[in-house]
C-alpha cells in the first residue's frame, strides 16, 4: 500500500503546482490599457483581471476559488463564468469522455485481435499503417468530416459524434499496446502447456492469456484518459458542444485569465482523479500489483 | 546507410520526399501548382488553390516540426545528462519535474504558453519571437519531458555496461564518460527520438492553430483548416480537408517509420 500512496501522493502535489504556476504565469502578464500602443484589451477584460486575481494582495493567488465559492462570476459580464456553469460544463466533457472510453476500449481490443492476425499475413503491413494513420489524424479532422451532418441534429447526436472522433487515436494506441503484449503472452509455455492440455483457445485466451494482459493495458489507461479529455477540446468546438473544451479555448482567445487559470488547475485534479481511479483498478485487479506494495 | 534498416530507409524517404515536395510545390514553384491542382479554388480564399495552401501549409507545419522536435529533444538530452551527471536527490526531483509536465496534456499547455507569449510580444516584451520562434518555444517546453525521461532511462542502461563499468574503473570523470563513450551509443537513439517527437509537435501546432490561437503566417495545415472550418462545415468541406489530412497522414508514417526502426535496430560492433 506505501508504494500506492507514494504514486499517488506524487499526482497529488500536481494539482498544487498547476494551480500557483498558472496563476503566476497569468498574474504577470503585461494586460494593461493604459496607453493607446500598449493597449490589449479592453477596459472591462483589464478591470476583472485586477479584481479576479487578486493582483498585489497577499494570497492572491486564493482569490478565483474564493469569488467561485461564493458563487461570483470570474472574468468579464458576457464571457465569464460561476462555479455552477464550471460544474455544468465540466460534467459536459466528462460525459462525453465517458462514452468515448468504452468505445477507444473496444478499438483497442478489436485492433489488438486483428494486428496479432495480420502479423502472420500478407496485411502486415496495415499493423504500421493504422497506427499511422490514426495518429496523423487531429481529432478536429474527422469531426470536421461529421460535422455538416450532425451539428443541428441534437438529440446526444454531436456528444456521440465527440466521443468517437476523440476514441479513434487513444483506442488504435492501446490496441498497439496491447497486441504487443498479446503477442508476447501467446509465445509463452504455458500457453502451449494450456492448448496442449486440450483447452480451447477461447478459453485459453480468456481464462489464462487475457489476465496477464490486464495490466499492460491499465498502464496505457492513464495517458488515454488524457488523451480523450484533450482531444474532447477539439470535437467540442467543431460540433457545437458548450462544454468543458469550448470554454477553455473561448477563455484563451478571449483573455480571460482567471478563466484560464481555474480552468487549467481544474483539468489538472481531473487528470489526478482518473490516475487515483486506475491506480485502485490496478490494485483490484493485478495480484502483482497486490504484492508489490504489500 | 546499408546499417540503416529498411523501415526506417522508408521513413526517412517519406519525410524527405515531403519535405521536398512542400519546399517545391509550396515555396519555389507555387504557380505550377496552381495551374494543375485538380481539387480547385479554396472556397473561403478565391485567389488560392486548395493545393497551393496545403503544400504551403506543409512546408510551415514541417519547419515548425523540425524546429520544435530537435529543441525538445536537446532540451531533453541535457536534463537527462543533468540528472545523470548530479544523481541524488537532483535526479529524483527532476524526473518528478518532468512526470509534473508529461502527465498534462501538450495542447492544453501550449495554449496557456502561446496566449502568455502573444500578451508579451504585444506589450512589446516579447524578446523578438515572431509567432513561428513562439510557437517553437511553447512546443519545446512542454515536449522536453518525453525526451528526458526516456534519456535518463537509456543512459541508466547503457551506464550498467562492463566498458562504462571498467572506464570507470580506470578513473573516468561523469563528462568524460558521457563524452566518448555514451554519446557514441545514445546518437542513434536520439534521432529516433527527435523523429518521434517531430509528429508530436506538428500535430500540436495543428490543433492549436486550428483554434486560431496562434498566429502562424504563412498558414500552417492546421490553421489553413482553423481558418477554413466554418466554411467547411456548411458546404461540405471534404475537398479541402482531404488533401491536408493525406499530408499529416504521411508525414506521421514516415516520421514513426523512421523513429521506430532506429529504436528498436541492434547496434554492431565497429
Amino acid at each position: 500500500m506505501r508504494a500506492i500512496a507514494r504514486r499517488l501522493v506524487r499526482q497529488v502535489v500536481l494539482v498544487p503546482v498547476v494551480a500557483v504556476a498558472s496563476y503566476f504565469l497569468m498574474a504577470s502578464l503585461p494586460l494593461t490599457t493604459e496607453t493607446d500602443a500598449k493597449r490589449q484589451v479592453s477596459r472591462e477584460l483589464a478591470a476583472s483581471y485586477q479584481r479576479d486575481l487578486g493582483i498585489g494582495e497577499p494570497l492572491g493567488f486564493l482569490r478565483p476559488w474564493e469569488k467561485l465559492l461564493r458563487g461570483e462570476r470570474l472574468g468579464t459580464s458576457a464571457q465569464g463564468i460561476t462555479g455552477d456553469e464550471l460544474l455544468t460544463k465540466l460534467s459536459g466533457s466528462v460525459g462525453v469522455g465517458l462514452m468515448a472510453l468504452p468505445l477507444a476500449l473496444t478499438w483497442a481490443l478489436g485492433f489488438a485481435l486483428l494486428r496479432t492476425g495480420w502479423r502472420k499475413g500478407r496485411w502486415a503491413a496495415l499493423g504500421d499503417v493504422v497506427p499511422a494513420v490514426a495518429f496523423g489524424t487531429p481529432v478536429f479532422i474527422p469531426a470536421l468530416l461529421l460535422a455538416p451532418g450532425v451539428v443541428e441534429r441534437g438529440h446526444l447526436l454531436p456528444e456521440l459524434c465527440a466521443a468517437l472522433v476523440t476514441s479513434l487515436w487513444p483506442g488504435i494506441f492501446l490496441g498497439t499496446l496491447v497486441g504487443d503484449a498479446l503477442e508476447t503472452e501467446l509465445s509463452r509455455d504455458y500457453v502451449r502447456t494450456a492448448l496442449g492440455k486440450g483447452l480451447s483457445r477461447a478459453a485459453v485466451l480468456r481464462r489464462h492469456v487475457l489476465p496477464n494482459v490486464w495490466p499492460a493495458m491499465l498502464d496505457a489507461v492513464g495517458p488515454v484518459a488524457t488523451s480523450l479529455l484533450a482531444g474532447s477540446f477539439a470535437a467540442e468546438r467543431v460540433l457545437g458542444l458548450p462544454y468543458f473544451g469550448q470554454l477553455y479555448v473561448l477563455a484563451v482567445l478571449n483573455k480571460q485569465v482567471a478563466v484560464v487559470v481555474v480552468a487549467t488547475t481544474t483539468f489538472a485534479t481531473l487528470l489526478v482523479v482518473v490516475s487515483l481511479a486506475v491506480e485502485v483498478l490496478r490494485y483490484a485487479v493485478d495480484p502483482r500489483s497486490r504484492e508489490a506494495s504489500a | 546507410m546499408s546499417r540503416v534498416p529498411l523501415r526506417a530507409r522508408v521513413g526517412l524517404a517519406l519525410l524527405v520526399g515531403l519535405g521536398l515536395l512542400s519546399l517545391v510545390a509550396g515555396r519555389l514553384f507555387p504557380e505550377a501548382l496552381a495551374s494543375t491542382c485538380p481539387l480547385g479554388m479554396d472556397p473561403t480564399r478565391p485567389d488560392r488553390t486548395v493545393c497551393e495552401l496545403a503544400f504551403g501549409g506543409l512546408w510551415v507545419s514541417l519547419a515548425v516540426g523540425l524546429a520544435a522536435g530537435a529543441l525538445s529533444t536537446f532540451l531533453g538530452l541535457a536534463v537527462a545528462a543533468v540528472a545523470r551527471l548530479s544523481g541524488g536527490a537532483v535526479e529524483q526531483t527532476l524526473l518528478r519535474a518532468v512526470d509534473a509536465v508529461f502527465a498534462l496534456p501538450d495542447v492544453l499547455v501550449v495554449m496557456v504558453l502561446q496566449l502568455a507569449g502573444q500578451s508579451l510580444s504585444d506589450a512589446g516584451a516579447g524578446g523578438g519571437l515572431g509567432p513561428f520562434g513562439l510557437m517553437v518555444a511553447s512546443l519545446a517546453l512542454v515536449g522536453w519531458a518525453g525526451p528526458a525521461r526516456m534519456f535518463r532511462n537509456r543512459l541508466a542502461t547503457l551506464e550498467s555496461q562492463e566498458y562504462v563499468a571498467a572506464s570507470r574503473a580506470l578513473g573516468g570523470g561523469g563528462l568524460h564518460l558521457l563524452r566518448v563513450h555514451l554519446w557514441p551509443a545514445l546518437r542513434p537513439f536520439a534521432l529516433a527520438v527527435f523523429l518521434s517527437r517531430l509528429p508530436a509537435a506538428i500535430l500540436t501546432e495543428s490543433t492549436v492553430s486550428f483554434f486560431g490561437i496562434a498566429r502562424m503566417e504563412p498558414m500552417s495545415l492546421g490553421r489553413y483548416l482553423g481558418t477554413s472550418y466554418a466554411a467547411l462545415i456548411y458546404e461540405g468541406g471534404g475537398r479541402v480537408v482531404l488533401p491536408a489530412w493525406a499530408l499529416l497522414v504521411l508525414l506521421v508514417l514516415g516520421a514513426s517509420l523512421a523513429s521506430q526502426a532506429l529504436s528498436g535496430a541492434p547496434r554492431r560492433a565497429s
